[in-house]
């Protein structure tokens, strides 16, 4: 599994060497609202209530958790 | 030496153009370069330049479900220094405060039941033909956490980090560290990191030994002390910009849980395997329960691997924010997670950004319904809602706002569903007719404002 994952990786690595931008070109994926995670509280707080309603968690980041609540 | 001068002068500069968080100056970054040739450090004058920023992240969330139910009010903050060279520190606070009730675990009858509450010092009934909800369920919660962020080299990055929470009868203390390394004029960006937790339940009366029965009031025979659970997490990310308006991302995670995985509170029905109803005790006892019911018992490990992609694309001021998870354990539960966000701005520095989100689980191999009288205890078993088998719809719309002093401002109202279903294979006699899984409703409704200084 883990070896798969990891030459999984490499191969989407060395496609990816010919994609992107110049670092002039970076105007619109520098804005706030294109980051990958736009706003910090927000998504602390879904993975806090989902993580105490449901059966998976994580994903984003780390799986959370550090409640009695599951 | 002059053109090994030039040469870290030009990285620095070309590093502080590129770099997106970066607010360094020009004269800085070569002080900066000329310190580090020298192999001296950066100057306190030159510290002094660069004002230190601060970020201050808050919001007052309200949660609350419906058939009184669990409410919850969260006030959240998180708060962040940036210091010179991309170090930033963050400190982040919750308090919540919940209360309401819980489903118990037990099913529903055609006459009322009394059952033990969690902490076996008084008993709760339950009306006919009502799913039995254990109203103790009121805690307070305050948790912290922080974390360091640190550049290594000239695309690395590390961060290190600490969490910790304390509720009445749960700690939860661990550490994170995750290092970031940029590819391809900083368009790719690898990631890995771990986390560890170690977590101790200490619920009112004991923590119950699974698959024993509720025991009348005060009687703490089948209870245990304190007990322990360990989390382990792995995580390995890629992030790849595309195009000037599209990044992707895709993540593997790991996470080993082990040690008391129960849920201390839940409970479930011992019935007959004819009719399907709880075996009520004869004669029904002044201080205790009036039916039998074991307390749950769950696998003492559980091993979760997880994919998650997120791609966001901006499209003439619109950006449309999508991911999928999947998730699946050894506890055989699959489920799969499809989330939708699409910012609309509203005049030069509004927005509307509706929400849609999909989520999907198939039961643990351990759920059941209920427990059958006179058949072999199964080794595991639980009638948790939440390791059944159930979808959940959120969808909800957020408007945000800039203040007069140009913060920021948002408001956010989601509506969120469970609907659930027991496995047709466990269901018996009586139990057909009856609404053993109903559905949850809860609305979310967050406020949140962020300021910069």
């Amino acid at each position: 599994m883990k070896i798969f994952l990891a030459i999984g990786i490499l191969l989407l690595c060395s496609g990816c060497s010919s994609m992107g931008v110049e670092p002039w070109e970076r105007d619109i994926l520098a804005k706030d609202e294109m980051q990958l995670t736009t706003d910090a509280l927000e998504a602390a707080t879904d993975d806090h209530i989902y993580f105490s309603k449901e059966a998976s968690s994580g994903g984003r980041g780390f799986g959370g958790g550090g409640c009695g609540c599951n | 030496m002059a053109e090994d001068l030039a040469a870290v002068a030009a990285v620095a500069i070309e590093d502080t153009e590129m770099s997106r968080r970066s607010e360094r100056s020009i004269s800085t970054a070569l002080a900066a370069a000329t310190c580090s040739l020298l192999g001296t450090g950066v100057p306190t004058a030159v510290d002094a330049q660069e004002e230190p920023t601060w970020d201050f992240n808050t919001s007052l969330l309200y949660y609350g479900e419906d058939a009184d139910r669990v409410q919850e009010l969260s006030l959240k903050a998180i708060i962040s220094r940036m210091f010179a060279d991309d170090r930033v520190l963050t400190f982040g606070l919750t308090i919540d405060g919940l209360t309401g009730a819980s489903p118990s675990g037990a099913i529903p009858l055609d006459g009322p039941q009394t059952i033990t509450n969690a902490s076996g010092n008084s008993v709760y009934t339950v009306p006919a033909g009502q799913l039995p909800l254990d109203d103790e369920f009121r805690d307070t919660r305050v948790a912290i956490t922080t974390n360091w962020q640190q550049p290594f080299g000239d695309s690395s990055q590390v961060n290190l980090g600490f969490s910790g929470s304390k509720e009445y009868d749960y700690l939860h203390l661990g550490l994170s560290a995750s290092v970031s390394r940029d590819f391809n004029k900083r368009n790719t960006t690898v990631s890995a990191g771990f986390a560890i937790a170690s977590d101790e339940n200490d619920p009112v009366g004991g923590t119950p030994v699974g698959l024993t029965s509720v025991l009348d009031i005060g009687d703490l025979s089948n209870r245990a002390g304190k007990r322990d659970k360990d989390v382990l997490d792995f995580i390995l990310g890629v992030s790849q910009v595309i195009s000037r308006n599209l990044v992707v991302q895709a993540n593997y995670s790991f996470s080993n849980e082990s040690g008391y995985l129960n849920n201390p509170y839940k409970i479930l029905s011992v019935v007959d395997g004819t009719t399907g109803d709880t075996i009520g005790r004869v004669p029904a006892p002044a201080g205790g329960p009036s039916h039998e019911f074991v307390f749950e018992n769950r696998p003492d490990g559980r091993t979760k691997h997880s994919v998650y992609t997120q791609a966001k694309y901006y499209m003439d001021g619109k950006v449309l924010d999508a991911s999928y998870r999947y998730m699946t354990d050894d506890w055989e539960i699959d489920s799969h997670t499809v989330d939708l966000r699409y910012r609309w701005p509203v005049g030069n520095a509004n927005y509307l950004e509706p929400h849609f989100r999909y989520y999907t689980q198939s039961e643990a191999e351990f759920y059941r319904l209920s427990i059958t009288d006179g058949a072999p205890l199964p080794m595991y078993a639980s009638s948790d809602y939440r390791l059944g088998n159930f979808d959940a719809i959120t969808a909800g719309i957020k408007y945000g706002w800039k203040t007069r002093n140009d913060n920021d401002m948002s408001v956010r109202l989601e509506l969120y569903q469970q609907s659930g279903s027991v496995p047709g294979g466990q269901i018996i006699g009586n139990q057909a007719g009856r609404d053993n899984y109903p559905d949850l409703n809860a609305v979310i409704l967050q406020f949140s404002y962020r300021f910069k200084k």
